[in-house]
């Protein structure tokens, strides 16, 4: 049944594959196979439509491909420029996500708390594993070995007069202080971080990119707006934004003019054109023939399997 | 980072963490104030327990210590003492100057001036001058009384033996052993409400039972005392039940006083004395006070060390007709041990207190837990986004570490701020609530009431459901206010004049606060951190597809 891509672009090689996939859900007891042996190459610069029904496993297709999810076990594997991304975990999978794939969801998916500007910027503020896990525990550790220390030393002060200054009771105190001053040395360090963020934001060189992008997406009023206050369209062109914002090699759009009008759904495909024009490789998921039609090459997908090809 | 923004973000963007914030205050500063309100009082029993009580106490029941003196010199030559003083201690009764009244009372010898830097003395004494309406009254009255002639020492020491014939010996009366004469004002002091029997201005009649060296009860002794003041300690215990008289008087009336030792034998065959050495005078306690840098427990370790070098030395001398009493025999405490069922009951008291309202933590951390809950319930979306971008699920639960870590030291100290300031308004807070509530207050109540009453109304014609129902319960809530201020005549909780205190006793217990304080951190990080785990391990495709 599955068919695997017969007529790749010349000249070009899969910057992102899979082979022999297979994705089982299971309904309380029941297995339901949405994926089987779904077998597809996307190569650079190529503007890829997976063309399928509701149901029929291609949003699967795509999540598996951006790591967002995972194949059955011995289901076939994801390659990305000839790597295996299908056996990720951790850092190396975080870091797939973030760095070499943006994703565009059919509900924009931005963080409501978050303004326009922020939510585009969402991919740069995520940091390495070693950076977002250690300074917050250095500071803490900070905190704690300096007030604990203050504790042990001033700990007559704090003691009820009446009581002696047993060594139990100092190390009481000094570890009561001590769990205080973690507590005050994350929030010292969340405190410098939101006034680092702030500034960041404002005149960071990733910030500077983000301004031009949303600019040029027709946003630049709209920098400091929530998502709640933006049109569908608006939102979802701060979500491309967002995919676009650690300049991907390849954008993984799920049905993004799914959830808007046939005018602003035609501005949103205008605008990945213009990306794919400037050399973004683009895998788009749809159920509309038309929409796939702006793609280089379109592939069907049924009951999980690749149906066939058409150009 | 967008840790520090996500958690900054959702904390000012809505009105649970507030709520959140509000609760962990509101335990950390119950649990302040009722320690603090508890530690004031212990504090204040032990303080006024100490005015009387020095830190050591060497007692020997009769026929008490001989050679009191050495032992004293002995105990004053110790690093750990600063001065020590010799108290005879009996049961006594005391006869009041109106309807032959005759009270048991405990009765102290001691010596005023060495008693007074073993303990507080002064600070305890109640009468610093002749109270004006005692004045009044003796110039109207003071031909039928006799012209009695107020103490002109009142507010210092006073001496107590007489020291010149004529003189009569006086007393220093526990300021609760007569009652009728004056009553205790809201500020702690006394007002005298019956001039005629103000103490100072009076006599009492002491009766002593002296025992014999065999124990047997001898011809009671009964001498007229002039009362020279009247202490306070703030111990009802002590202050109903403690006469103070001069050492030497209280020797003389109780045969402790020095004299010669006479042959039994001889004495009881014939009749006739004949010395055999020189009888020492006898207490039953010596007082010590610990030098500074001390506690009451190395001073009663080497009071102990110290009392049986004294013993040994005594027992050695075959010169000296007394021995002093077996070490075993003599009592050396602490006034802590002295006290312990006086303030037992209290320490254990706080002690519960404090397990009961850790309970409060737990209530906390279940409230902020079920926020917890809540609000990762609401952002289960938001996490499958970040994911999606590539967050790691530390980072995840980095942010709602963070959240929970702000909400418990906003909190913590939100709540301390409340409770030092209760603690220490507390008093201002009894006062204002033992007036009774002034008429604008009550008034603004139902005009609130009044105007919510009309919005009701508005908000119900215009089909605001929500807006409806805050108002009714506004209206309720002002409405019963109103009814509660109109009603309130002034409560005191703590009567002065019912309880012992002139205040209410507060102390900021700081080790106590931080403690709490840390606790409530420490719960409102693990309130968070079980949602927050869980979110983490949220499967990024699931959590987006959460609506």
């Amino acid at each position: 049944m599955n068919t695997p891509l017969d007529h790749p672009p010349a000249g070009t090689e899969p910057i992102l594959s899979c082979e022999g996939l297979r994705k089982t859900y299971r309904l309380g007891r029941i297995p339901v196979p949405v994926l089987e042996e779904a077998t597809v190459d996307v190569h650079e610069g190529e503007w890829l439509a997976i063309l399928g029904a509701s149901g029929s496993g291609k949003s699967t297709l795509l999540h598996i491909l951006g790591g967002l999810d995972h194949p059955d076990q011995d289901g076939g594997v994801v390659s990305y420029r000839g790597e295996t991304v299908s056996g990720l975990r951790g850092s190396a999978l975080n870091s797939y996500r973030n760095r070499d794939i943006g994703f565009v969801f059919q509900f924009y998916h931005l963080l409501p708390e978050l303004s326009v500007l922020e939510n585009s910027m969402l991919p740069c503020l995520v940091p390495g594993r070693w950076l977002s896990a250690s300074l917050p525990l250095a500071a803490a550790a900070a905190g704690a070995v300096t007030c604990g220390l203050a504790g042990w030393f001033f700990g007559d002060a704090a003691l009820p007069a009446a009581d002696d200054a047993t060594s139990a009771r100092l190390a009481v105190v000094a570890i009561t202080w001590a769990v205080v001053g973690a507590a005050l040395g994350v929030l010292a360090f969340q405190l410098l971080q939101v006034i680092a963020e702030r500034t960041r934001l404002r005149v960071g060189a990733r910030a500077r990119e983000s301004r031009q992008t949303l600019e040029e997406f027709g946003l630049g009023h709209r920098l400091q707006h929530r998502p709640s206050q933006l049109s569908g369209g608006e939102r979802q062109r701060t979500a491309i934004a967002r995919a676009l914002a650690n300049s991907p090699k390849v954008l993984l759009a799920d049905e993004p003019t799914g959830n808007l009008d046939a005018n602003t759904g035609r501005e949103i495909l205008d605008l990945l054109k213009a990306r794919h024009d400037a050399g973004l490789t683009i895998v788009m998921v749809t159920h509309d023939p038309k929409v796939a039609a702006y793609a280089d090459r379109v592939i069907r997908i049924e009951d999980g399997c690749v149906l066939e090809v058409e150009d | 980072m967008y840790q520090p923004l996500l958690a900054n973000r959702y904390l000012t963007s809505r009105i649970i963490p507030l709520i959140a914030v509000a609760a962990v205050a509101l335990c950390v500063g119950l649990v302040i104030i009722v320690v603090s309100v508890m530690s004031g009082f212990l504090d204040m029993l032990l303080s006024s327990g100490r005015t009387l009580m020095a830190d050591v106490i060497v007692r020997s029941g009769d026929p008490g210590l001989p050679y009191y003196e050495e032992l004293i010199n002995d105990l004053e030559d110790l690093p750990e003492a600063a001065a020590a003083t010799p108290v005879v201690e009996s049961f006594g009764l005391l006869k009041l100057p109106y309807e032959d009244r005759t009270e048991g009372v405990q009765l102290w010898g001691i010596d005023s001036e060495s008693f007074g830097r073993v303990v507080d003395f002064e600070q305890t004494l109640v009468w610093n001058a002749v109270p004006p309406e005692v004045e009044s009254a003796l110039e109207v009255l003071g031909d039928r009384l006799g012209n009695p002639k107020p103490p002109t020492d009142l507010g210092s020491i006073p001496r107590l033996d007489p020291v010149g014939p004529g003189d009569d010996p006086r007393i220093v009366l526990g300021v609760e052993i007569e009652g009728s004469a004056k009553s205790r004002t809201a500020e702690g002091t006394y007002d005298v409400t019956y001039p005629r029997y103000w103490m100072p201005i009076n006599d009492v009649e002491i009766t002593l039972l002296p025992l014999s060296r065999d124990g047997r009860v001898q011809k009671p002794d009964n001498r007229l005392f002039n009362v020279a003041n009247e202490f306070s300690t703030g111990v009802y215990q002590i202050d109903s039940k403690r006469a103070l008289v001069g050492l030497k008087t209280a020797q003389r009336m109780l045969n402790l006083e020095a004299g010669i030792l006479a042959d039994p034998r001889i004495l009881e065959e014939t009749g006739e004395v004949v010395s055999i050495g020189p009888d020492p005078a006898r207490v039953q306690m010596i007082l010590v006070r610990a030098a500074d840098g001390y506690s009451a427990e190395q001073l009663r370790n080497a009071t102990r060390e110290a009392y049986e070098r004294f013993a040994a030395r005594i027992d050695a001398d075959g010169a000296l007709p007394r021995k002093a009493p077996n070490p075993i025999h003599v009592g050396i405490r602490t006034w802590r041990e002295q006290l312990r069922d006086i303030l037992g009951p209290v320490e254990k008291e706080r002690e519960l207190m404090r397990i009961l309202f850790s309970i409060v933590y737990l209530v906390c951390a279940g409230l902020v837990l079920s926020i917890f809950w809540a609000i990762v319930h609401e952002k289960t979306r938001d996490i499958g986004i970040l994911r999606a971008v590539g967050a790691s699920r530390p980072g995840i639960l980095g942010v709602f570490l963070a959240y929970g870590l702000v909400i418990g030291l906003a909190g913590s100290v939100l709540g301390a701020l409340l409770g030092w300031t209760i603690t220490n308004n507390i008093n201002a807070i009894h006062e204002a609530m033992g007036e009774p509530a002034p008429v604008w207050s009550w008034i603004l109540a139902w005009l609130i009431s009044l105007a919510m009453l009309v919005f009701a109304i508005i908000s119900a014609f215009r089909g605001g459901m929500l807006r409806t129902l805050l108002s009714i319960v506004g209206v309720l809530v002002f409405a019963a206010v109103g009814i509660a201020l109109f009603l309130h005549q002034g409560f005191m909780m703590w009567d002065p004049r019912v309880y012992y205190f002139n205040s209410i006793p507060s102390r900021v217990d700081w080790f106590s606060a931080v403690l709490t304080m840390a606790g409530a951190i420490v719960f409102s990080v693990l309130g968070a951190a079980i949602p927050a785990a869980r979110a983490a391990d949220t499967d990024p495709v699931r959590a987006l597809r959460y609506e």
